[in-house]
């Protein structure tokens, strides 16, 4: 993937560079809005990730310029400011999703390739499926191996977050955010939990597993 | 401080005393003044008046019998003391023919002869005293067909002595006024350069950082005492705002000081270590955890900070609070089974609150988390959500833990407290602070209270309360 990293920080830039080059995607940077602006405008890019707050342009209306333009490029913005109204006005200015600072790698590079998967059109698909695991969205079934697993709403909706994500890497808190819509960590292990009740229900009665574990990061579906 | 002469000098309090005195002092003057100028007036028209009539009475003589009849008159009046009368006949040569006085004054008469002038009077014979000083007087002079001249006068010297006297008291008087003005004002003002010095010395002592310091009061409730009063309560809370930042950096410091400890000794022995790809591996990844354990901490300092300082723009909306204690059950029951409690919710729906999802989801999810984090194996925990006596909205979580002691609940909400019985668990100390500041900005009431006591060896517990108030219906408003 080619991705953009709009950030003065020149060492917050350098890091996230490093680490996306690591995973095996292109990077580049620019260091204001106003220079993100034209790099966005000169190359393709599948990701924008952009810092909110920056001299000349800020990332907000660095993405209200590129939205203006028809770009529909998904952006990442990154922000200081967390709270539930600055989320909103980011979303607004035409940001895809919006991670608060401090954050930790992992949490920007699953963020990042689940902003990529956006584009393709799986938004119209009915049906979900990952190896031998169907998820129907219109009848709300979901069988493996021809078995139907009986699951509550919330864990449909958990792994349909999942599948649409499957092969890459989702962090709790992203489960959080899109699943149960809350935008706080607790201390306990709650998604750790649902995810183990999850796994009981599609993975345990099966031979081989399908949701694994990426330690430090999260969890990933993968077939 | 400065080198304009006395600080009392300066002071508003004295200037204004200053003024008034003078003002005062330049009012009496002034009376004063026109009292004199009236008295004085009235003494020389009597006089006058008086001269004339004597004058009215010679020029009958004069009429009658000529000079010769004056002269005896002036002879017969004078010859025994005239008293206060003064007469004197002038030959056209100049020469005196005859009055008390021995020559005419050197002083020019107004249009109407009138004239004041001194004179000394002569020895009288038979008058026990005589006096050599110079005299006041006011007479009149005529002259006569002949070339004679006639003048008749008063003594007005006692009048004009009593005016003169008074002039001086007078102004002895607005003296004594300004001065005493003055002295009214040096004492008032160095008073109140004194009671101002004293809180400006506490000022100075605060600044140099003794924040123990506090104006002195006189409970009178005046200005100063006022002023006193409110510097008092700044200090106060600026004390006690300082204090808690103290703390708040104590708890800081100890609370990071132990996962970075910890965190730089794992990379360090990760560096230390040969070889072995897979232990180094696993030291990192729990580097990581760490790391994202701190950074939960600040998240938690920067959301309390923002929430406290009333920064956060909550989106309040008016809501039903069953769905969020719906979801929140939802979420955490699993999470109870998991660890071996009972977990039970009792959901009152079809209420109304205003509120913001987000946050009330946040402070419950706190407390449940404390709730799972201290009630041992084998306990339960129960989510409620009721219409109070008083027609309020109150969540609670109540859990068969340990509990905490009443005095502790207090303390048990501030910022970084951690009681000693948690220092061992993980946790910032922030949890329940957070709880507090989110039921603050809802005009909520977050409280600890008594759990369901002892039973089956578990217990005495606790019950964590969310208060709200319910939401007015608009056509009741």
């Amino acid at each position: 993937m080619r991705i953009l990293i709009v950030e003065d920080d020149r060492e917050a830039a350098s890091y996230i560079r490093k680490g996306l080059r690591e995973s095996g995607h292109v990077a580049d940077h620019a260091a204001d809005g106003e220079e993100g602006l034209e790099m966005a405008r000169a190359a393709e890019y599948d990701v924008l990730v952009v810092d909110r707050m920056m001299p000349r342009m800020d990332g907000l209306s660095m993405i209200e310029g590129l939205r203006a333009d028809e770009d529909r490029t998904p952006v990442l913005i990154l922000s200081a400011l967390g709270e539930v109204d600055d989320r909103v006005e980011g979303l607004k200015a035409g940001g895809d999703d919006y991670l608060v600072k401090p954050y930790a790698f992992a949490e920007l590079l699953a963020r990042v390739e689940a902003l990529a998967r956006r584009r393709d059109p799986d938004a119209v698909r009915t049906k979900l499926v990952v190896g031998d695991l169907e998820m129907d969205l219109l009848a709300r079934k979901v069988v493996r191996e021809t078995e139907e697993i009986l699951l509550q709403p919330r864990e449909f909706r958990l792994l349909e977050f999942l599948m649409k994500h499957s092969g890459q890497v989702v962090t709790r808190t992203m489960l959080l955010e899109k699943v149960w819509d809350y935008h706080f960590d607790p201390q306990t292990n709650v998604i750790d939990v649902h995810i183990s009740r999850l796994r009981s229900k599609i993975d345990r009665p099966f031979n081989r597993a399908l949701l694994h574990t990426v330690r430090g990061a999260g969890y990933r579906l993968q077939a | 401080m400065s080198n304009r002469g006395p600080a009392f000098l300066r002071t508003t309090a004295f200037r204004q005393t200053l003024l008034s005195a003078a003002l005062f002092a330049l009012s009496s003057f002034v009376i004063l003044g026109f009292v004199y100028a009236a008295s004085a007036g009235l003494t020389l028209r009597r006089a006058d008046a008086t001269i004339g009539d004597e004058m009215s009475s010679v020029m009958g003589r004069f009429e009658a019998g000529g000079i010769r009849s004056i002269n005896s008159y002036i002879l017969q009046r004078t010859v025994g003391g005239a008293g206060d009368y003064i007469y004197l006949l002038v030959h056209p040569t100049g020469r005196r023919l005859t009055g008390n006085l021995s020559s005419l004054p050197d002083v020019s008469p107004d249009s109407e002869g009138r004239m004041q002038f001194t004179y000394r009077r002569p020895p009288v014979v038979g008058a026990e005293e005589t006096t050599k000083d110079d005299r006041q007087a006011r007479g009149s002079l005529r002259p006569l067909p002949g070339g004679y001249q006639l003048l008749v006068g008063l003594d007005v010297d006692e009048e004009l002595n009593l005016l003169s006297r008074m002039t001086n008291t007078i102004l002895a008087a607005s003296a004594l006024a300004l001065a005493l003005g003055v002295a009214a004002g040096i004492f008032v003002s160095r008073r109140f350069v004194r009671r101002l010095d004293n809180i400006n010395q506490v000022a100075r002592g605060v600044k140099a950082g003794d924040l123990q310091r506090r104006a002195p009061r006189n409970f009178t409730g005046d200005e100063l005492d006022e002023l006193s009063e409110n510097f008092n309560g700044m200090l106060d809370r600026v004390e006690a705002l300082m204090l808690r930042m103290r703390h708040t950096g104590d708890s800081i410091a100890h609370d990071l000081r132990t996962p970075l400890t910890r965190m730089r000794n794992r990379l360090d022995e990760a560096l230390r270590e040969d070889g072995d790809l897979k232990e180094r591996e696993k030291t990192l990844e729990q580097a990581v955890s760490d790391t994202d354990e701190l950074l939960g901490v600040f998240n938690s300092i920067l959301s309390l900070s923002r929430l406290e300082a009333g920064e956060s723009r909550a989106s309040i909306v008016r809501l039903d609070p069953a769905e969020i204690a719906i979801d929140l059950a939802e979420l955490y029951e699993p999470v109870c089974e998991d660890g071996n409690l009972g977990f039970d919710s009792e959901i009152q729906g079809g209420m109304q609150m205003y509120g913001d999802r987000g946050l009330i989801s946040q402070a419950l999810a706190n407390i449940l988390d404390n709730a799972v984090k201290y009630t041992p194996e084998g306990g339960a925990v129960t989510l409620r959500l009721r219409k109070t006596a008083d027609g309020d909205i109150e969540f609670s979580v109540t859990d068969t833990g340990p509990g905490v002691d009443e005095e502790d609940r207090v303390r048990a909400i501030q910022r970084f407290v951690r009681l000693d019985s948690s220092r061992t668990l993980p946790g910032s100390g922030l949890g329940l602070s957070l709880v507090k500041a989110i039921a603050d900005i809802h005009n909520g009431y977050f409280n600890l209270g008594d759990g369901p006591g002892f039973v089956d060896g578990h217990g005495p517990g606790l019950r964590a309360s969310l208060t709200f108030p319910v939401a007015v219906d608009e056509k009741d408003e």
